[in-house]
């Protein structure tokens, strides 16, 4: 089946199997890995990714349905020269230990800072209940996401 | 999940209503299977432990997340429709859902992390029909009506009938759920949702109960209750609706309650819990939301 959408701001086309995990496009003909695999199974939260906007797990969501649709991977949130400030907050915070639970939670902060820009804690909380992180016991990746809201914040006012 | 497998379906992306129920009725006539996909939430998840299918005779997958005349939740009347197709994230975000029917919202919103809110689907919630259904529960507390289409047209079943034993409805094979309708809780009903899991965001209920109660000058004009995870189905808690609706709240003691919970559901041990402590959970949920209906009655 012939796939056409928008990966991080640009147009693509490939040829996929219709039920294709889109988690498995991304890694493999697509060549983004930033996107991990945990569970398989829609209970860790490492491969979210943004579909239309919205944190979706990318092992659950078929080629098919992606069809027409806007795909948001972490690959598109910054480069390695050029970090968004999300990511910039995340090393500066000591938002990340083994990293890979990290891309499905940048994603997740990304959505919830988009439609809310100045989360508290319970709201930071909640958007990315959906992410297992077994390192940082989640107060450096809550502060993190705080500290970014925090900038965006005084860059606006300044 | 064998990833090499899934990628084997047929799949197609019926553009309308119309022409879904046609292929629908074709395959039922031909007795050719048919999977209606929506979010994927438990279809996808259940190809990983599934009992491998024959390369050769699989299934057709229907993608319907996106059939328009499935989308969009419509509020006219005092009656809600809420299309099979509309997600748990545009369910909790509903301005009007939020302050008249916060059994639902508060429902969508702990059925799972927003990853799975944004993908679930009531329709999908009822046509797997898990009893540990979150989606399920709450709308049998609402007395939902489940509308059905086919070439044949539309039926409406109620959804104290839908279900028909573990995972099984009356949906037919050329059916699909288009909508869920309701009337909306008069304002000032009491409202619960409470869901007992191992984690706050993903966690399959051990057990959950949504509750509401109407109450006319004092005196319960309707309630209606669904648990899940306590029985075969959903469970609607007959005996337990009935004492809701005592003359007086006050008269209804805890030994009452414990004994209409025992008899209106019938719990297993099973990988999430033990039948003990769902028999506990379930009495202590509905005698916590009886307590909360008897302080808001001042008796």
């Amino acid at each position: 089946m012939r796939i056409a959408f928008v990966l991080n701001g640009k147009k693509r086309a490939l040829d996929a199997p219709p039920l294709a995990r889109l988690l498995d496009l991304l890694r493999g003909p697509l060549g983004l890995t930033g996107t991990k695999e945990g569970c398989g199974e829609g209970e860790c939260g490492s491969c979210t990714v943004l579909l239309d906007g919205v944190p979706v797990n990318a092992c659950l969501v078929v080629a098919g349905q992606c069809d027409g649709r806007t795909v948001l991977t972490v690959e598109g949130l910054g480069t390695k020269d050029g970090l968004s400030d999300l990511q910039d907050a995340f090393v500066k915070e000591g938002g990340a230990q083994c990293g890979i639970c990290t891309p499905g939670i940048l994603m997740a902060a990304h959505a919830l800072l988009t439609a809310n820009p100045q989360p508290g804690e319970g709201e930071i909380r909640e958007s990315i209940a959906g992410n297992v992180c077994r390192c940082t016991g989640y107060q450096r990746i809550v502060e993190s996401i705080r500290h970014a809201a925090k900038e965006r914040a005084s860059r606006e006012s300044g | 999940m064998n990833p090499a497998e899934l990628a084997l379906y047929p799949f197609e992306r019926p553009a309308t209503l119309a022409e879904l129920c046609r292929t629908l009725s074709a395959r039922a006539g031909r007795r050719e299977r048919t999977v209606l996909l929506a979010g994927g939430t438990d279809w996808i998840v259940e190809r990983g432990f599934a009992p491998p299918e024959n390369p050769d005779d699989l299934p057709l997958v229907l993608d319907i997340s996106r059939l328009p005349e499935l989308r969009g939740i419509q509020l006219a009347k005092e009656r809600a429709a809420i299309g099979a197709a509309a997600t748990f994230l545009e369910i909790r975000s509903h301005p009007v859902l939020l302050r008249r029917v916060p059994v639902l919202t508060a429902m969508a919103r702990e059925v799972g992390a927003v990853q799975i809110q944004a993908r679930g689907t009531l329709g999908g919630n009822l046509a797997t029909a898990s009893p540990a259904a979150d989606g399920a529960a709450a709308l049998m507390a609402l007395d939902a009506d489940v509308v059905l289409a086919s070439v044949h047209g539309e039926r409406r079943v109620p959804l104290t009938q839908f279900f028909t034993g573990y995972r099984a409805t009356r949906r037919a094979e050329d059916e699909v759920i288009v909508r869920v309708e309701f009337v909306l809780p008069r304002t000032g009903a009491h409202q619960a949702w409470r869901k007992v899991g191992t984690r706050a965001a993903q966690a399959i209920s051990k057990v959950a109960l949504a509750a509401v109660a109407e109450f006319e000058r004092g005196r319960g004009v309707r309630a209606g209750f669904g648990m899940a995870s306590v029985s075969p189905v959903t469970a609607s808690l007959p005996t337990v609706r009935a004492l809701a609706l005592a003359p007086s709240l006050a008269s209804v003691s805890d030994e009452e309650l414990d004994a209409a919970t025992r008899h209106d559901i019938a719990p297993i041990d099973d990988i999430r819990s033990t039948a003990a402590y769902r028999t506990h959970v379930a009495s202590a949920l509905v005698k916590a939301f009886f307590r909360e209906l008897r302080a808001a009655a001042g008796s």
